[in-house]
């Protein structure tokens, strides 16, 4: 039983679930009860605006989790495309389009991130296409050096001699002996995502009030950290869980398939 | 060596080339100027002061002329901050930047190669174990959560450090930003260390050097840790761009006056020639520890230098 | 007074037993060789005692007076430093790659606490062991050597501090053929010199003979045989001893049937390969120069050489299945086209059988699967059902029972993988086998049986077969004819018999010598 990926599941499931549970939506502002103690009808207490915080937490979660793993998809889809075929062809395109992955590694991505947030105005969609869009170089990376690797193996030249075509051993042999290792980039891919979807919502360039996200939720917490530290440890708490989680769970798939 | 270096010479400009095209492009694409204030300016003030920045020129003219000065070290004017231009303020905010990275990325090695060091030497007993698990906490921890969780620990309830401000690099004032900065990254460094131990010791050269009988520090120091701190090697490149990102959060946290700070102000009120200049740089930087990561690379391993 | 003595020597790895009551002993200038397939525990019987691998030793092993078994590292290290030396099988990765020669030759010479030598000193522990240019040598990094040069270097590195006792764990295995006897007369000439003692481990007897005075047989962590070397060789009392004597192919053995010989069925013709430098460097490196060759129905031509000599390359020029730039093939008189080009009916003609069995099969296929392959592509129109009785037969040819269909390469041994590989080739039915060193990965005993099946199969179906080897005892066994390579030219080619009682051109010669001693 992998412990990790359970954690993870049930965080998913509070988050999914736990607001349809609750009485106070996550949006409703209440100046009746600005920054509520926890109670009985408010176990997390309430923000400085009186918004329950245990529901904005749990959307938070949700946002901040559909955002990952939107964007690892996009990564991971873009990655093995990219590495697959650089690694197939080789020569010349080879040359090139892992040049283009350098070029593109040697940028500040984060800057282009936040350039592309400034440019294009904030929304869910460009904050996941923008991150996808970069994280995906390490997976090209990772799948272009396996491709190469098992390229050379004999069992693709002797599925050639069977006169496999190469759309076949792309298909049959290639891609499935890379599954592996993707699926592992993949766990890891989502949680740098979090961290930088997290971290440009702490900046304050990320979702949008009054939508919320575990980096908002995080720096509302930091600010009124004086008044009550749960604010800022219960988002915290969770956002590390589930990095901590997906990166263990990814780590132990990638040593596996690289062993 | 010299080949590898002409080699990320030949990748970095059309890079930096890039950086500085693409983020011209995206800023000029951009809906909204940095005149589109709560105020409305009157037209001719507004004319006035498009034709003093060359607004109004063809794009591509005003990206030749950009590039011209860029070449020069000339950003320009700010837009926001209107009595500076963009090398006055890089040359405000870029020392206190460099200095926490610096320091954060030597505390980062010493911590991660050391807590490494001491796992590898501890194999599979509790150091080794607490070691790990600590690297990958440190490693998911983002510095937005430590700053904020450090501050309310060693400056709100302990009172022992400064919660915020740079006070000309004082030490108590470094402490703490930089150890936030440090922390995901000793994680990180402490894992590639330990890794690289666990393959470099059980390599052939390695029960070599145990087979003529010399002391274990030997082994550890002269045989293995070369080979071992490669991995190392190649991260820090990455390891000193991510710390020039973090530094960004970093300083917004413990209020400093760096160059992330002036940043993300420039962003969110679309000072093209700010971001423009700070992005340029950040590529020039991040392509330059590239470049000393590789020569780090060399030195570590005889076969790479070709 | 023996310098090392083992007796009733067991080995356990956490518990599990792994080797039980091997005894031998060596004299000062004698060499002992303790002789099996992989997995007999010879190298852990060798280096557990000294405190070099995760078993624990019990029993009694003396060195030189002193007991071994039950000493802690710390007692352990000492020891190691002034009383032995080792040899290990891959001279590349046991030398450290960051450290020139010479401070690793200083290391070794000052481990036992000698004081630190001068530069000529150094130069003259290389030139004892052959190494010419050893003033350059020293300022080398050992990637910078070749292979032969870094065991040389290895060797002067564990001899350097004057040990009683030399222990070479498969000193010659990872080097080419003709090196091979060259490092053990290197290792002889030392023994004789310095009175050393020498613990050889090989799984090859051919190394063994001619430089052992005694030798230890193990099988499965227990030792089945030992004596006198020239005695137990040539009069193997065990059933296993017999097998592995009975398994080594010889140069000078009974002439093979093979089969005879049809109509000519492949001509190639002006075959250059070549590939680009490694690095930014201008111009190609050119693997196979200009070679021409022919192969009939149902005969058998081995193409043999050292290492780099092209063979592999050639090879797979010419089955379509690797690059060629110049030259052409005809298959009965018909152009074959370029790789790319290759239809159905063309790969039909040719199927290839690999070196390494494990690295030849998709891991995550079945065996069923595996087998089939050939004919999904080959014969598209074949139903499922003729399909799988196809399979099944192709089975039995290659004597693996039914139920392996399901399994997948993880569970095959070496020998088994090779078989189902070589099912794969024939189940579509080609005219000629590419055979790329296939048995060379292989045990001895297993490497027979994979031999003795394929000279079935030459005889049952008369299969042409293109060999490439660089044993010309395996070539003889199987080939009517060979063709020695060289630097990417086909140097020699003749009858396999004439070939190798006369052989004309040096390399030849030289890969003779090799294989007769």
């Amino acid at each position: 039983m992998n412990r990790p990926l359970t954690l993870v599941a049930v965080i998913v499931a509070a988050a999914v679930l736990g607001p349809l549970l609750l009485p106070w939506p996550y949006d409703v502002i209440d100046w009746g009860a600005v920054r509520g103690a926890p109670s009985l009808s408010h176990p997390l207490g309430t923000d400085s605006v009186g918004r329950d915080l245990l529901a904005r937490t749990l959307v938070g979660t949700r946002v901040t989790l559909s955002v990952a793993t939107a964007a690892a998809l996009v990564a991971l889809v873009i990655g093995v495309a990219w590495g697959a075929v650089a690694g197939w062809v080789g020569g010349k395109t080879d040359e090139v389009m892992m040049r283009v992955v350098d070029g593109l590694y040697a940028l500040p991505f984060m800057f282009v991130v936040i350039l592309l947030m400034v440019v294009f105005g904030r929304s869910i969609l460009l904050v996941f296409l923008g991150i996808g869009a970069v994280e995906w170089l390490t997976m090209a990376r990772v799948v272009r050096g396996q491709v190469i690797q098992l390229k050379q193996r004999p069992f693709i030249i002797a599925a050639e001699a069977a006169g496999a075509p190469p759309r076949a051993i792309l298909i049959g042999h290639i891609l499935p002996n890379v599954a592996g290792v993707a699926t592992a980039y993949l766990l890891l891919t989502v949680p740098q995502v979090v961290m930088v979807e997290s971290f440009l919502s702490f900046l304050g360039l990320g979702v949008q009030e009054p939508l919320t996200s575990l980096g908002i939720l995080v720096k509302e917490g930091a600010d009124d950290m004086d008044l009550s530290p749960l604010g800022l440890l219960v988002p915290g708490g969770i956002l590390v869980t589930v990095l901590v989680c997906l990166t263990l769970a990814g780590e132990k798939l990638r040593d596996r398939f690289s062993a | 060596m010299l080949t590898l270096i002409l080699r990320r010479l030949g990748t970095a400009i059309p890079t930096l080339f890039g950086v500085i095209f693409l983020s011209f492009v995206l800023m000029r694409a951009a809906p909204g100027g940095p005149f589109d204030g709560e105020r409305p300016l009157d037209p001719a003030t507004r004319a006035a002061l498009t034709k003093a920045y060359g607004l109004d020129l063809p794009i591509h003219e005003q990206f030749g002329r950009y590039l011209t000065r860029v070449a020069q070290g000339d950003f320009g004017p700010s837009l926001v901050y209107r009595d500076f231009t963009v090398t006055d303020l890089v040359a405000k905010g870029l020392p206190i930047s460099l200095t926490l990275g610096a320091l954060a990325l030597l505390l980062a090695l010493a911590l991660g190669i050391g807590s490494g060091l001491v796992g590898a030497t501890h194999a599979a007993r509790w150091p080794d174990k607490i070691i790990g698990m600590g690297a990958t906490i440190l490693t998911a921890l983002p510095s937005f959560v430590t700053a904020p969780l450090l501050v309310l620990v060693f400056g709100l309830s302990l009172g022992w450090l400064p919660v915020s401000g740079w006070n000309d690099g004082g030490l108590p004032n470094v402490i703490l930003p930089v150890i936030a900065l440090a922390l995901p990254y000793a994680g990180a460094i402490s894992k590639l260390t330990r890794a690289g131990l666990a393959s470099a010791l059980a390599e052939d050269h390695v029960r070599t050097a145990r087979a003529r009988g010399l002391a274990p520090m030997t082994v550890l120091f002269r045989h293995a840790l070369r080979p071992a701190l490669v991995p190392v090697a190649s991260y820090v490149g990455p390891a000193a761009a991510g710390l020039l990102t973090g530094a960004v959060v970093i300083e917004t946290v413990f209020a400093l006056p760096g160059l992330g700070r002036y940043f993300v102000q420039g962003a969110l009120n679309r000072d093209y020639p700010l971001v423009l200049g700070v992005v340029t740089l950040y590529a020039g930087l991040i392509i330059l520890f590239n470049l000393l990561a590789d020569l780090a690379y060399g030195w570590l391993d005889p076969r790479a230098r070709g | 007074m023996s310098v090392y003595a083992v007796e009733n020597l067991c080995v356990a790895i956490d518990g599990v037993s792994i080797v039980e009551n091997i005894s031998f002993t060596i004299a000062a200038g004698e060499c002992v060789a303790l002789v099996g397939e992989s997995g007999s525990g010879k190298s852990l019987s060798c280096m557990t005692p000294f405190g070099l691998s995760p078993g624990v030793a019990t029993g009694s092993v003396m060195l030189g007076g002193t007991e071994l078994c039950g000493l802690d590292e710390r007692a352990l290290r000492p020891l190691r430093a002034a009383g032995v030396g080792f040899v290990f099988q891959q001279p590349l990765t046991a030398l450290t790659p960051h450290l020139k020669v010479g401070a690793q030759l200083m290391e070794a010479a000052m481990q036992a606490g000698a004081p630190k030598p001068a530069r000529r000193d150094f130069i003259a522990m290389l030139d004892r062991v052959g190494l010419p240019r050893a003033h350059e040598k020293l300022d080398q990094y050992p990637h910078q050597l070749s292979g032969g040069q870094r065991q040389r270097v290895m060797i002067a590195a564990a001899t350097a501090h004057n040990p009683q006792l030399l222990i070479a764990d498969e000193p010659t295995t990872a080097l080419d053929a003709s090196l091979r006897h060259e490092v053990m007369d290197l290792i002889d000439r030392l023994r004789a010199e310095q009175g050393l003692a020498v613990l050889l481990v090989s799984h090859d007897l051919a190394t063994v003979r001619g430089h052992a005075n005694r030798v230890v047989v193990m099988q499965h962590g227990l030792m089945v045989e030992s004596g006198p070397a020239d005695i137990l060789l040539a009069q193997p009392q065990h059933k296993y001893t017999q097998a592995l004597v009975a398994a080594v192919p010889l140069l000078d053995g009974p002439a093979p049937h093979l089969p005879a010989v049809g109509a000519p069925l492949l001509a190639a013709s002006d075959m250059t390969v070549t590939f680009p430098r490694a690095g930014w460097r201008r111009g190609r490196f050119v693997a196979v120069d200009g070679a021409t060759l022919t192969v009939a129905a149902g005969e058998a031509l081995a193409l043999v050489g050292e290492s780099g000599s092209g063979k592999s390359t050639l090879g797979r020029a010419i089955a379509r299945l690797g690059p060629c730039d110049v030259g052409s093939v005809t298959w009965m008189g018909e152009m074959l086209p370029e790789r790319a080009r290759m239809t159905r009916d063309h790969r039909r003609l040719i199927q290839p059988v690999f070196q390494d069995p494990v690295a030849s099969l998709d891991p995550r296929w079945r065996v069923a699967d595996i087998i089939a392959e050939p004919i999904k592509h080959l014969m598209p129109d074949m139903s499922k059902g003729e399909r799988d009785a196809r399979v099944a037969a192709a089975l039995m040819d290659v004597e693996l029972s039914l139920d392996m269909a399901d399994r997948r390469p993880k569970a095959l041994s070496g020998g088994q993988a090779q078989r189902v590989a070589i099912a794969r080739a024939l189940i579509a039915q080609p005219q000629m086998l590419l055979l790329d060193e296939a048995t060379s990965a292989l045990d001895v005993l297993v490497a027979a049986q994979i031999v003795a099946l394929l000279q079935r199969l030459q005889r049952e179906r008369g299969l042409a077969i293109l060999a490439i080897t660089h044993d010309l005892a395996l070539a003889r066994q199987l080939c009517h004819r060979i063709a020695v390579m060289d630097a990417g030219h086909i140097v020699e080619i003749g009858k396999a018999e004439d070939v190798i009682t006369s052989p004309a051109h040096p390399v030849t010669q030289r890969l003779v010598m090799a294989s007769r001693r």
